[in-house]
């Protein structure tokens, strides 16, 4: 009976320690060695593709970087608030030694998905090759020397860079580990929540959690980032739950959504619909063209039907809720003066057909832009209408080959696009991409001797204040030479299914895929 | 019995005949309604309203309104001009320009028969969709050029068909004879071969306007066919893609114009080809 006793007690312990030993830490973090199901997440984007300049997640390539810093696979050592305030995060400080020197620390605890310590080093070899490859980084920087030692990393300036701490959160500047190279396919090592583990450019990525990932483990283990370019597609993904989110859902599809199987994540973003005018074009050359169009174009119609409300009409360049957005006077909707300021200039329908004519010529707009944005055929088509009420014949042109075109100054009038004017949460970035001789997307040669001064004193004004008022006359005297017409801001929304937590839209875009990311089945 | 099965045949002569007036008399419709688009629509088909926008179907306008507020009725109507005179004007010209070249291949031979058949094997090695596609894409956007692009590809067929006609009437007496007669080469091909081979072409062609009716729509609806503010049937398709699921008038819409309209071709070419019974033409020949 003594004997078996023991065998009994051995049977009840072995029963104790089984169900525990589930319970060991590597085994529970590896859903594979505990046999548990891993925790997968499928996401749907539109804008991951060759036709957006995301090709992969190489920060250093294009605009990829929006692919790595979105996809949590790289970080930047600082970051905007969901007030769009720039607050530490790769980096715990910065001290302004002078106005050319900037002294940056940076966290103890960060390592790349490479197994690489995050040190000064890394930075400044990481920023090195960002500056060698990357023009509009090179431009926005303007690094002159950089300085390595432990955690602290020192950058001197060629110019007084007010913005440097937002230019260093734009998605360029992800940190990642050069030392580990960038992959043919374009992937990287950074120090993000996910590691980008294969990549086929306009399909799909794969990402896998960090485990050592210095804000917590992420509770993800894969994640899809499927490439789906069609709004139809992208609905039909998510209704058939191929997808668990769907990011760039067409606003047609929103009310498919607005039920409790899933939930929106929305937000106002610097995003505008703008109209660019080429100065190279006689047509656009005339100020009466230029206001006619500016005045004739129905932008609340256009926010309120076409986007089904989810914008906003643009004053300016910026959100009016930026401290830098508001004060400015754009021209207002009127048709009739539109009408009228092109009788006084010339521009008369003397043969009865609808258009009007000066020196024989009839005014005929050729009309830029392009369909990945999918509000832009319908502000295209919108506009054709109400330019065709006061004499103004448009052609469209809608394209993805829109570069081809913008490079021939000859082949078009007006080009209509969409960009985010403040990424880096300073109003610095869209003078100095857009509208300055030196620009590199100042498409239409706009110049105003009066704006370069300002964009000077703006380059060197660290004051936020002064910043700011510097802002308001600069979009002023765009929009009083009618060289830029705002027609809208962007309410951005993700939409995830039911039990998907943690995927929240940013007023800059960037941030998508997080270490909050949670997901249960639904 | 005999006089039984006669008058069977007799009752299925005429229920063909009524048929064939019958579908005749639908395309001829459709035609008319075509040609006179512009005095059949209710609103302007271009003119924008946005607070109308997406209005369903109903009310003031029987067919609802797309998202710019236009009446999609207005707009159907007048997308029938666009879409059925490119897809007969498309149709005319490579029926005329391979039934030429077809005809000059079988009846002269030599270096000009191999050279056009060749370039006829190029095209037809292609698929023809894609390959209109690609000179769609090269030429730009517009009616004109998609019409062109499907051109491209679509004479090869009629070239082929005309030519081996062609050959198969040369070998017949009565070319002999009409030779014999002091016939030239012109007026052999005027008056004895063209209108022996108009049976079968017409049919080809006829079959082939709704072919290419769904082929110009397909380029519209990827964006290769007409442009902003045209209506068209394709394009219009394509603008309510998006609203497929909330707002389906705006797709369904020009989806059944297409759709009744190409069946109606269809099925004129089919009582076309029964009545000119081209099977036993051939077997006659």
């Amino acid at each position: 009976m003594f004997k078996y006793r023991r065998g009994i007690l051995a049977l009840i312990l072995a029963l104790c320690i089984l169900p525990l030993s589930g319970c060991g830490g590597d085994a529970s973090a590896d859903p594979e060695q505990s046999g548990q199901e891993p925790v997968t997440f499928t996401l749907g984007d539109v804008s991951f593709s060759a036709e957006h300049d995301e090709t992969d997640v190489n920060p250093h390539r294009g605009y990829s970087g929006w692919a790595c810093i979105r996809y949590g696979v790289g970080e930047t050592l600082f970051r905007y608030s969901d007030t769009m305030e720039i607050q530490p995060w790769l980096a715990t400080g910065y001290t302004l030694i002078d106005p050319l020197t900037w002294e940056i620390t940076l966290r103890q605890d960060v390592r790349f998905t490479s197994g690489r310590a995050l040190d000064a080093q890394a930075v400044k070899e990481c920023l090195e090759h960002l500056v060698e490859v990357h023009d509009r980084a090179r431009g926005d920087l303007m690094i002159d020397t950089m300085e390595a030692e432990g955690q602290t990393l020192t950058i001197r300036t060629t110019q007084p860079r007010p913005a440097l701490l937002n230019y260093l959160s734009d998605p360029y500047g992800c940190i990642i580990d050069m030392a580990w190279g960038i992959s043919e396919e374009g992937i990287v090592s950074g120090t993000g929540p996910y590691q980008a583990v294969s990549l086929v450019t306009g399909q799909e990525l794969h990402l896998v959690k960090n485990k050592d990932y210095w804000g917590g483990e992420p509770q993800v283990d894969e994640i899809t980032v499927l490439t789906i370019s069609d709004g139809n597609t992208l609905t039909m993904a998510l209704q058939s739950g191929q997808i668990d989110a769907a990011y760039g859902m067409p606003y047609a599809s929103y009310p498919l959504f607005e039920n409790e199987g899933y939930t929106f994540s929305s937000t106002p973003t610097s995003r505008a619909f703008f109209l660019c005018m080429n100065f190279e074009s006689p047509l656009t050359q005339d100020p009466a063209v230029r206001q006619a169009i500016a005045t004739a174009i129905d932008k609340e119609g256009f926010v309120n039907t076409l986007l089904e409300g989810n914008g906003y009409v643009a004053s300016g360049a910026f959100p009016e809720e930026f401290s830098f957005g508001g004060g400015v006077t754009p021209q207002a909707y009127d048709p009739q003066g539109a009408r009228e300021v092109l009788e006084a200039a010339g521009w008369v329908d003397s043969d009865g057909d609808g258009i009007r004519e000066k020196d024989g010529k009839n005014l005929v707009i050729r009309w830029l832009t392009y369909p990945s944005r999918q509000e832009l055929p319908l502000l295209a088509e919108s506009a054709q209408a109400a330019l065709g009420e006061i004499g103004i014949d448009v052609e469209i042109n809608s394209t993805a080959d829109c570069s081809s075109y913008l490079s021939d100054p000859g082949s078009w009038d007006v080009y209509a696009s969409a960009m985010i004017t403040a990424p880096t949460g300073d109003p610095e970035y869209f003078f100095a991409s857009c509208c300055l001789d030196s620009s590199v997307a100042n498409h239409g040669g706009y110049h105003s001797d009066r704006l370069e001064q300002l964009a000077q004193e703006m380059a060197a004004a660290f004051e936020s204040g002064e910043r700011s008022r510097l802002a308001v006359e600069m979009q002023q005297i765009l929009l009083e030479d009618n060289a830029y017409v705002f027609c809208s801001h962007l309410r951005m929304s993700m939409i995830s299914r039911a039990g998907v937590t943690g995927l929240t839209a940013h007023p800059c875009d960037f941030y998508e895929l997080t270490a909050d990311l949670r997901v249960e089945e639904p | 019995m005999r006089g039984k099965m006669d008058k069977i045949l007799q009752k299925r002569k005429t229920v063909k005949e009524i048929y064939f007036i019958a579908i005749l008399a639908l395309a001829i419709l459709v035609l008319l309604g075509a040609a006179f688009a512009q005095y059949l629509c209710p609103y302007d088909p271009n003119a924008q309203d946005l607070a109308l926008a997406l209005q369903p179907p109903g009310g003031e306008h029987l067919l609802g309104t797309d998202r710019y507020g236009r009446d999609m009725l207005s707009r159907i109507i007048v997308g029938a001009k666009v879409s059925v005179f490119s897809a007969l004007t498309l149709v005319a010209a490579v029926c005329a320009v391979g039934t030429a070249l077809g005809v000059l291949c079988g009846f002269c031979g030599g270096w000009l028969d191999e050279a056009v058949m060749r370039l006829c094997d190029m095209c037809l090695a292609f698929p023809g969709l894609v390959l209109a596609l690609a000179v769609a894409a090269l030429l730009g956007g517009g009616i004109e050029n998609a019409a062109i692009a499907l051109g491209v590809v679509s004479w090869p067929k009629y070239a082929r068909l005309a030519r081996g006609q062609t050959m198969t009437l040369k070998q017949e007496d009565f070319i002999a004879a009409a030779r014999l007669a002091g016939d030239s080469a012109g007026q052999l091909i005027r008056r004895h071969i063209l209108p022996n081979l108009a049976g079968p072409v017409l049919v080809m062609a006829a079959l082939d306007i709704g072919t290419m009716m769904m082929e110009l729509a397909g380029l519209s609806f990827l964006g290769l066919g007409a442009l902003p503010p045209t209506a068209e049937w394709g394009s219009m398709m394509s603008d309510g893609r998006t609203l497929f699921q909330t707002k389906p008038w705006v797709m369904l819409g020009p989806g059944a114009a297409i759709f009744l309209t190409v069946a109606v071709f269809n099925l004129l070419a089919d009582a076309l080809r029964d009545r000119l019974d081209i099977r036993s033409m051939g077997n006659e020949m």
